[in-house]
């Protein structure tokens, strides 16, 4: 019988143990019966001879090998038992773990989901996927990074060699419209991604119904027109109905049959967007999958799928274990480079030519997914989790004062236990046990709550209707954080007293009733606890006071345009159907509907609008003046109506607005703005001049320039903006409309979808809301920290404060004697209150050193946080020290009057 | 002196006779101590109180294993037998013995 089985068939052993003792005495009786004696006197003889039943049963359950967890079991009892004696405690300590490892385990599941979990596929390790890299490429986002010309990397059979079959590609996780599956809900806004043939047999994903994609899928433009759905998708929509394999659904009005469900928990190689539609590249154009694309050389309006000018897809690869990671890295860039020689050799000017073959491509970790979340969030959340780390340790240092204090008094009882010989490592354990026992309590306590928790993050870092898409459902990973989070916690605040109490001096114990013991090391332990409290408290009320000011700073900004009672319909007519040649009617018939709006001020429309996570960037040139190198030449570029800048109340540094007379027929012109004419015409007014696109010969003239606005966010810098009028480019998509409201802004909402609405039917409107939302969701970020760090810092002070506080009242009491002479022989009060607040304000001058020190490189690491200040913000130091030496002096000054309050004829008379 | 130490002391000499007694036949744990207390012709008396620990730990070892069985007296009883490994562990233990009380008994005769 091996151990485990001895654990858990404890009874039955016991029982089996008992009854064997029992027979061999029964029998000895016997024996002795028939050797004539009488049967009471045989029996006793036969127990006399055993020495008793019970040492030999425990001598048994030692060569059982279970005896420590008997042990266990019997300190569990214990320290229940001692948790009921002292239900205020054990309450105040439950809770406040519940409330700590709560917090660590919900911002630990958003960590998790973010940053650590891998992808949900057979050997997720042997997944990488490719990025560019070279001069300028660390500074663009994630998805520029990685959108690379597949077609031209592709072609390269040959160097591919090692890794043949195994590189696929993804598009970006675009908004695709869903029309015509059952039960017509009417027009959905699904996420959708086009992928390359091979894509599911590389990243390893089984159908749960049906089939996944093929190469046959894939290998014609236009080719079979069949679809893939999510679990999550096939739930939402079908609700798990086995007829939707075979449904036939209109993806952004094409339509496509529905061929199988991938395999439950696979929701794409993205983190945080969650797939529900996969399609073959093949279909790009059908599906009109438009934007998310580098053009470099080629004809946007033919299929993408076969052309090499065009960067839109990422690589994934799976790179099984004979072959290492740099061999298929190697290979890739190989291929990659060819393609970039083959285009540098057409560069004329040598200096961008050099600068164009600097770039290369290399394999990244994909075992854990992509995710541009993680560089906009991973920082934050990373913070986050190291602010309530931070939290718990202090409100430990708090309990283990308070367990300090209630050993003091449970001293005799220690003290006897050890004189009655209990060894020390079996009060250690015994105490252990008990600290354990109130966090193991506190942390499953807190997974009741964590998974919400978890969600209220979610939620506070993206209010659109997009929020993050993070599945942080309870699961192995984050229940096994909070039991790992609870047995520190516990081994932490527990370990302390339980050494202390441990090493008691028994005789002075014993005779002083545990009065004296904590007057030694133990005092100056819970002093050092205080000071380390202090100390951490500061460092995250210097954090909360730098995230604070960054976020107040931010909100302070001018934009450049007027927010609150504009109101947008953000849409794409394209998924609808509409064409270049349908989108001018449409445009109309919007602003039409637009203007009749009751309260409507000016309306307007643009295709990328402002705020909109839209970024459509050209390179020009300027006649006269050199070619840079890098992003030198680009402008960012929106299309809008002549309404545009009135509405968003951008106001005109020279020149005009559009016209009327700017026609199609007319000269091509533009509205930059400052940093755009300041880019590429410094001092010169350039309104009357001219640059060009694409094509050299087609002069776009400058006919005005606008006021700087902040369009991609409120952190981000003014881009240099070029716009141009939807009167000269007619079939560019509209996809926002805007109207100024001087009446409620809620009704406008209402009254806006409508008109798009009535404009048509099928357009799925993704949302309408005021202008000011967009911006706010542009620093939700920053709002998360500062409300959340704001929150910690002001918490932390408090816990401290309260441990400060609890600390010189401990040593009050304990000085009344003392305190009692020196009234008694005519001190002053005051001077006895000043003899406590001497103490009070050591402790806190101590933990502000050492909190100064430690927090000094400490907020270094958060300085990419921050906005419009630097990490060493004098003010926000300045401003923690005095807020927590008045906090902590009021925390020390109450003890410190009752100091001066005691009567001496009360304290002398108690010893 | 504790009673732990005295079954220390007596220990490995306790497991060599257990395990010679059940080589012969299977028996339960009073049979045990009567038969060594009969064959040693009582030289040798097993204290009970080390007897069972004993025994459980030789069956924890795996080289005893023991089943319920109704005795002659109608009783159930835990009777213990050998395993093979518990042979094994029988000669290995016998071949340690004499190979011990040989060179006692040299050292006594050369003293």
């Amino acid at each position: 019988m091996n151990w485990l089985m001895r654990v858990t068939h404890r009874d039955r052993l016991e029982r089996e143990a008992d009854r064997e003792l029992r027979f061999h005495v029964d029998e000895e009786t016997r024996r002795l019966v028939a050797t004539g004696l009488a049967p009471d006197e045989a029996r006793r003889t036969a127990l006399a001879a055993f020495g008793g039943l019970e040492p030999i049963k425990e001598a048994v359950r030692d060569v059982r090998g279970t005896r420590w967890l008997d042990d266990l079991a019997h300190d569990v009892r214990y320290a229940v038992r001692t948790m009921r004696r002292h239900p205020a405690f054990t309450i105040a300590a439950v809770l406040s773990l519940a409330v700590g490892i709560g917090a660590n385990t919900a911002i630990f599941g958003v960590l998790d989901a973010l940053l650590l979990r891998p992808l949900d596929v057979p050997a997720p390790g042997e997944l990488s996927y490719v990025v560019r890299t070279g001069p300028g490429a660390d500074t663009l986002p994630l998805q520029s990074r990685t959108r690379l010309p597949f077609a031209a990397v592709q072609r390269d059979a040959d160097v591919l060699q090692p890794i043949h079959g195994r590189v696929a590609a993804m598009s970006s996780a675009v908004r695709m419209q869903v029309t015509g599956a059952v039960g017509d809900p009417g027009a959905e806004l699904v996420l959708g991604q086009l992928v390359t043939g091979n894509w599911f047999s590389v990243v390893d994903v089984v159908p749960q119904r049906g089939r996944l994609l093929t190469d046959a899928d894939d290998a014609t433009i236009g080719g079979p027109a069949v679809a893939v759905i999510s679990d999550g998708y096939w739930t939402r929509r079908f609700a798990r109905d086995a007829s939707a394999v075979g449904t036939s659904i209109r993806v952004n009005g094409y339509p496509v049959n529905i061929v199988g469900v991938a395999a439950p928990r696979f929701e794409g190689f993205v983190v945080g967007n969650p797939i529900d539609v996969w399609m073959a590249t093949a279909l790009q154009k059908q599906v009109a999958y438009g934007a998310n694309a580098d053009v470099s050389d080629a004809d946007v309006s033919k299929p993408w799928r076969a052309q090499e000018g065009i960067a839109w897809l990422t690589l994934v690869t799976r790179v099984p274990s004979p072959i290492s990671r740099a061999t298929a890295a190697a290979a890739i860039d190989l291929a990659f480079r060819r393609d970039v020689e083959a285009r540098a050799a057409k560069i004329a000017n040598p200096q961008q030519r050099a600068f164009a073959l600097r770039a290369h491509a290399t394999l990244a970790d994909g075992s854990r997914g992509m995710s541009p979340l993680r560089e906009q969030f991973g920082g934050a959340v990373t913070l986050l989790m190291t602010t309530v780390a931070l939290m718990l340790l202090i409100a430990c240092a708090n309990l283990a004062n308070l367990l300090m204090a209630r050993g003091a008094s449970r001293a005799r009882e220690f003290a006897v236990r050890l004189s009655l010989g209990a060894r020390r490592g079996r009060l250690i354990r015994q105490l252990l046990t008990e600290s354990l026992a109130l966090s193991v309590l506190g942390g499953a306590a807190s997974l009741l709550f964590a998974e919400a928790g978890s969600h209220a993050l979610l939620r506070m870092a993206s209010d659109g209707p997009a929020p993050l898409m993070l599945d942080v459902s309870m699961r192995w990973s984050i229940v096994v954080f909070a039991i790992a989070a609870s047995i520190a916690t516990g081994l932490l605040f527990g370990l302390m007293p339980a050494l202390r109490f441990s090493r008691l001096d028994i005789h002075e114990a014993v005779k002083s009733g545990g009065r004296l013991v904590a007057a030694g090391r133990g005092a100056s332990f819970g002093r050092a606890l205080v000071v380390a409290q202090v100390a951490l408290s500061f460092v995250l009320l210097v954090g909360a006071l730098l995230f604070v000011h960054t976020l107040h700073n931010l909100l302070t900004i001018d934009p450049g345009f007027e927010a609150t009672h504009l109101v947008t319909a953000r849409f794409d007519p394209r998924m609808a159907g509409y064409t270049g040649a349908t989108m001018a009617s449409l445009r109309e018939r919007l602003l039409t509907g637009a203007h009749a709006i009751p309260g409507a001020g000016a309306a307007s429309v643009a295709m990328c609008g402002t705020m909109a996570d839209c970024h459509s960037v050209s390179d020009i040139d300027v006649p006269g003046r050199p070619r840079g190198v890098g992003d030198d030449n680009d402008v960012q570029e929106d299309y809008v109506d002549a309404g545009y800048f009135p509405s968003l109340s951008m106001t005109f540094v020279a020149g005009r607005n559009f016209l009327d007379s700017d026609r199609a027929d007319a000269p091509k012109v533009a509205i930059v703005n400052e940093a755009m004419a300041r880019h590429f015409f410094a001092d010169v007014n350039p309104v009357g001049r001219y640059f060009t696109g694409g094509d050299p010969d087609a002069k776009i003239t400058i006919v005005g320039v606008v006021r700087d606005s902040r369009i991609n966010g409120l952190r981000e810098t003014p881009p240099r903006m070029a716009f141009y009028p939807y009167s000269q480019n007619p079939a560019v998509p509209v996809r926002n409309l805007y109207v100024r409201t001087r009446g409620d802004v809620r009704q406008t909402i209402d009254d806006l979808r409508g008109v798009v609405r009535q404009a048509d039917r099928g357009i799925a409107v993704r949302e309408v809301v005021t202008l000011a939302a967009l911006e706010e969701r542009t620093i939700a970020r920053e709002r998360l920290v500062s409300t959340l760090t704001g929150a910690f810092g002001l918490l932390a002070v408090a816990v401290a404060c309260l441990g400060l506080y609890a600390m010189v009242s401990y040593s009050v009491a304990r000085r009344r004697n003392e305190i009692g002479i020196r009234l008694a022989l005519g001190a002053p009060p005051s001077s006895v209150r000043w003899l406590v607040m001497r103490e009070t304000l050591m402790l806190v001058a101590a933990g502000l050193v050492l909190g100064v020190a430690a927090t000094v490189p400490t907020v270094r690491l958060v300085a990419s946080l921050l906005y419009g200040m630097t990490a060493a913000d004098p003010v926000a130091f300045a401003s923690a020290v005095v807020a927590l030496s008045v906090v902590a002096m009021l925390a020390g000054a109450a003890p410190a009057w009752r100091a001066s309050r005691v009567d001496p004829s009360i304290a002398l008379r108690i010893d | 002196m504790s009673p732990a130490d005295r079954s220390d002391l007596l220990q490995g000499t306790l497991d060599l006779l257990i395990l010679k007694t059940l080589d012969a036949a299977p028996l339960h744990g009073y049979a045990i101590a009567q038969q060594i207390n009969r064959t040693s012709r009582a030289l040798l008396q097993v204290r009970q109180g080390s007897l069972y620990p004993a025994l459980h730990r030789l069956e924890n070892k795996g080289w005893l294993a023991a089943e319920w069985t109704e005795t002659d007296s109608g009783r159930e009883a835990k009777v213990y037998r050998l395993t093979r490994k518990g042979r094994a562990q029988l000669e290995s233990e016998i071949a340690d013995w004499r190979r011990l009380s040989q060179a006692i008994a040299l050292v006594l005769e050369g003293a």
